[in-house]
């Protein structure tokens, strides 16, 4: 029998215990558990998404059959404009693989678009991650660049069963080379400028000195630009994302 | 003494069940920039109320659940909240631990542990830290206020569960109701 103020200091013991355990653990042991607790709560990500779903559905039904049929032609409208820009779409692909064939260039890398719905937002000063519903069982593969309407969105940094993790642009842990349309000179940039009640921003380094940033961009140094990014106003539109995975087999870029 | 004894289920499962609630009210606050972080309640229950084997249990699934999903080096939150566990099982029998108000106190002062200690290690990959550290600290108001709000009905849900099962959380032994 230890000592009282000894047998005090059990819990700290016992800590310690389980932390040398725990560093001596196998990476196998340590993945097979982060995943397994990872599907543990997966479902739940994905029931409220699902639960949504049903609850758009149902308010869907109650339109009347007026407001219906002036929805429906609408959309019969947007699938005018869709049917004509898919035909403009092949014309212009036919026109790249002439041209290829023509100057004997090497074909561009293709991609293969996978719509899917967040589950989940998660937007701390820490990290701004978004949960998707499509995973392994669509093909998803790490690294994917994930887009929307509006452009770019993040890219993929964990794939699990069903579900997908997204790293968004405006997370500190971002950071990517780009460069301007027209110009080879590599930028960099970083996400990480998260302040409360505003939009995401993100940061733009190393921007050669021919080139400038228009009015309506914000500055906030000479050589820096700060760019908002299309993640920055997510609640309205981000109800579903496209993931851009190579259409063959590889990394993705 | 009973065969089965469920009160590490109970406790984990009413942390999964916060958690998730959580994640949910981070989701729809996202448009507004807020974010609500409650790690320090997880920690409360089974260190106030629980005996040491069960308490322990309940925290270190916790911590692994919450590793598996927040993009922190694996085991980052089952070393802190079991760093604030064993500090609360160093003390608690010198506080009144039954009572509700410690039991806020408690959970306040957790996550603002938790919260400056996550920001120690996740800040610096950060662009402009200044910055990040006034979002952060925005975001802990907001956490805090949370908790003073919702830290007595998450008390009172597992005293409730723990009824329902007719079994005391510290001893384990068989109550009639």
């Amino acid at each position: 029998m230890l000592p009282k103020r000894y047998d005090q200091l059990r819990p700290f013991a016992t800590l310690g215990v389980i932390l040398l355990v725990w560093l001596f653990v196998p990476l196998v042991v340590k993945t097979f558990t982060r995943a397994t607790f990872f599907a543990i709560q997966a479902p739940l990500a994905v029931a409220d998404s699902y639960v949504q779903d049903l609850q758009t559905f149902w308010l869907t039904k109650l339109h009347t059959k007026e407001e219906m049929w002036q929805s429906g032609r609408q959309v019969a409208g947007l699938i005018a404009q869709y049917e004509f820009s898919v035909q403009q779409n092949k014309e212009l692909d036919a026109e790249i693989l002439r041209l290829e064939n023509l100057l004997k260039l090497p074909s561009m890398p293709s991609f293969r678009f996978e719509p899917a719905r967040v589950a989940r937002r998660d937007f701390s000063g820490w990290w701004q991650r978004l949960i998707i519903r499509k995973g392994e069982n669509y093909g998803i593969p790490v690294g994917a660049p994930v887009v929307f309407a509006g452009g770019v969105v993040g890219r993929v940094i964990e794939v699990h069963r069903y579900t997908a993790v997204v790293d968004l642009l405006t997370s500190p842990t971002f950071r990517l080379a780009a460069t301007v349309s027209g110009d080879n000179k590599p930028i960099s940039y970083q996400g990480g400028l998260n302040p409360s009640f505003r939009s995401p921003r993100g940061t733009v380094e190393f921007v050669p000195l021919d080139i400038l940033a228009s009015r309506s961009a914000a500055f906030s140094r000479p050589e820096w630009r700060s760019v908002t990014s299309p993640a920055s106003n997510p609640a309205p539109t981000a109800s579903s994302k496209a993931v851009r995975s190579p259409s063959t087999s590889g990394s993705a870029r | 003494m009973r065969k089965y004894d469920p009160r590490w289920a109970i406790v984990f499962g009413a942390n999964l069940l916060l958690w998730w609630l959580i994640g949910l009210a981070n989701n729809y606050l996202a448009s507004s920039a807020v974010h609500l972080y409650a790690g320090g309640l997880f920690v409360v229950y089974a260190s106030l109320r629980l005996d040491r084997k069960h308490g322990l249990i309940a925290i270190v699934l916790t911590g692994l659940l919450i590793d598996a999903v927040e993009p922190v080096p694996y085991g980052t939150s089952l070393l802190l909240l079991g760093l604030v566990h064993a500090t609360l099982l160093y003390g608690r029998q010198r506080f009144p631990r039954e009572g509700a108000v410690f039991g806020i106190v408690v959970a306040l002062f957790a996550n603002l542990f938790l919260v400056i200690a996550l920001s120690f290690l996740l800040v610096g990959a950060n662009p402009r830290p200044a910055s990040a550290w006034l979002r952060i600290f925005a975001d802990l108001l907001a956490s805090q206020l949370l908790l003073l709000v919702i830290t007595p009905w998450f008390l009172a849900l597992q005293d409730r569960a723990m009824e329902m099962v007719s079994i005391h959380p510290e001893t384990g032994r068989r109550v009639s109701l």
